[in-house]
């Protein structure tokens, strides 16, 4: 029985749907809302698929019900991308071949996201540290690695800080 | 793959939490981060008819220096305790810890807590507050008790905790400036459950060692010794004593050896310990 009525905001819009208690934040927005680009991986916390912010922090949203997240401001994969494209990160990625079959991939720009903004130059260990919460069985990680660091380089020299 | 069924009860006030437990008892859970409880429910291990939010409840965010303790309540998330400005000064031993707690999208959304009211043995906060001899504040609609962690732990996801009874909040005892710490844990994953964590702390010659993962209770073992040389070669003694449990993820002779090797970092990184040095 659909007997929760959730208001959230979703990448700047504001959505409303309905569900149930046991409705995990990632369904909701996959079916009630539609927007299908964050990816239901292992539904228990482990893989990292899932990951979104919620209020500005990222977690995992098959962890956490629909309507706990009434009132929340959310950000997606979707809301990633610029106006007019991909972002540099995903364009970094591509670059990287940092993405294989793809499926983990949503997960791993908000992961990646996060970590720039907390740290913007970060170390090689930092950036394995900050994406270990996200599983990939495709590409071994290299590709995803070199490509955040590649961004995080060029975002620090735009910024005009000098980069170690 | 998903959840059965149940009743979300979103509770605004810590007397309305109390009030539902009293209510539903058995049939009831605390859900406070859910970095447990959900995946629990979504394989059905558990599926109780009823779940008490108290993500909504603003009176048990508290994180306080209480009777010589570091108290923290029962929405305290772990993320917030590790970036609180004050922990590496008041309890450096959970500072030390924080990084090998899972990934920061669950410390992001955990509790310090609910990890306590896990209760799993190989749980870095369990640890911590076994080894420190902490407490938890269990509160009922009638009454109120603190039991120290020795007879709160019972067994693996095993606790004291009446099903009417809400853990309010832990405490941390605070130890001593010239107290050493010492930290180190063996896992197969970086954030992964410990197959083996060891905690050690050093006031003057007398020593606190912790081990987690090693059975179906964090155990905490005292000595005196003068030197690190003593210290290392009580730990042989103890890692060749204890009971330790084998199981798919290691021997005992593994378990074993961890508890050597890492039980000597420990008592290692107690003996240099600096307070300034924590990061």
């Amino acid at each position: 029985m659909k007997n929760h009525s959730v208001n959230i905001i979703l990448n700047g819009v504001l959505r409303q749907g309905q569900c149930e208690s046991r409705t995990t934040l990632l369904d909701f927005i996959r079916h009630e809302l539609g927007a299908t680009g964050t990816h239901v991986g292992c539904e228990h916390g482990v893989c990292g698929a899932c990951t979104i912010e919620v209020d500005g922090q990222i977690i995992r949203s098959c962890l956490m019900f629909a309507c706990q997240a009434d009132g929340a401001n959310i950000k997606t994969v979707e809301g990633v991308a610029n106006s007019d494209g991909m972002s540099d990160l995903q364009h970094a990625f591509k670059k990287h071949h940092a993405l294989q079959c793809g499926f983990c991939t949503p997960g791993f720009l908000m992961s990646a996201e996060d970590l720039l903004r907390k740290n913007p130059n970060p170390t090689e260990m930092e950036v394995r540290e900050g994406l270990s919460g996200n599983l990939c069985r495709c590409t071994g990680y290299v590709g995803i690695v070199e490509a955040v660091l590649e961004v995080a380089a060029s975002r620090v020299n735009v910024n005009g800080e000098r980069h170690a | 793959m998903k959840s059965a069924p149940f009743v979300m009860h979103q509770a605004t006030s810590k007397q309305e939490v109390l009030d539902l437990l009293d209510q539903f008892g058995e049939d009831a859970r605390i859900l406070a981060g859910g970095q447990t409880l959900v995946p629990v429910l979504a394989m059905r291990v558990a599926s109780p008819d009823h779940l008490i939010d108290i993500n909504k409840v603003t009176d048990l965010n508290h994180i306080e220096i209480s009777n010589g303790t570091l108290q923290v309540g029962a929405g305290v998330r772990q993320a917030v305790l590790e970036c609180w400005s004050n922990l590496h000064s008041v309890q450096p031993l959970l500072q030390m810890m924080f990084p090998w707690i899972a990934h920061a999208p669950i410390r992001n959304r955990g509790t310090i807590c609910g990890s306590i009211a896990h209760a799993d043995p190989s749980a870095e906060l369990v640890l911590a507050l076994a080894v420190l001899e902490g407490s938890v504040i269990l509160r009922s609609k009638k009454s109120k008790r603190i039991v120290k962690a020795g007879n709160f732990f019972l067994g693996a996801l095993q606790t004291s905790r009446q099903s009417n009874e809400l853990i309010e909040a832990v405490q941390f005892p605070i130890l001593g400036d010239d107290t050493g710490y010492g930290f180190a844990e063996y896992g197969y994953r970086h954030g992964d459950f410990a197959v083996v964590a060891v905690a050690a702390i050093k006031e003057g010659n007398r020593w606190t060692i912790g081990f987690g993962g090693i059975d179906d209770t964090v155990r905490v073992h005292q000595f005196d010794a003068l030197t690190l040389e003593q210290a290392k070669h009580l730990i042989n003694q103890l890692a060749s004593e204890i009971e330790v449990r084998e199981d798919p993820t290691a021997t005992a002779g593994l378990r074993r050896h961890l508890m050597r090797t890492l039980g000597a970092r420990a008592c290692q990184q107690a003996m240099e310990f600096k307070k300034d040095l924590v990061q």
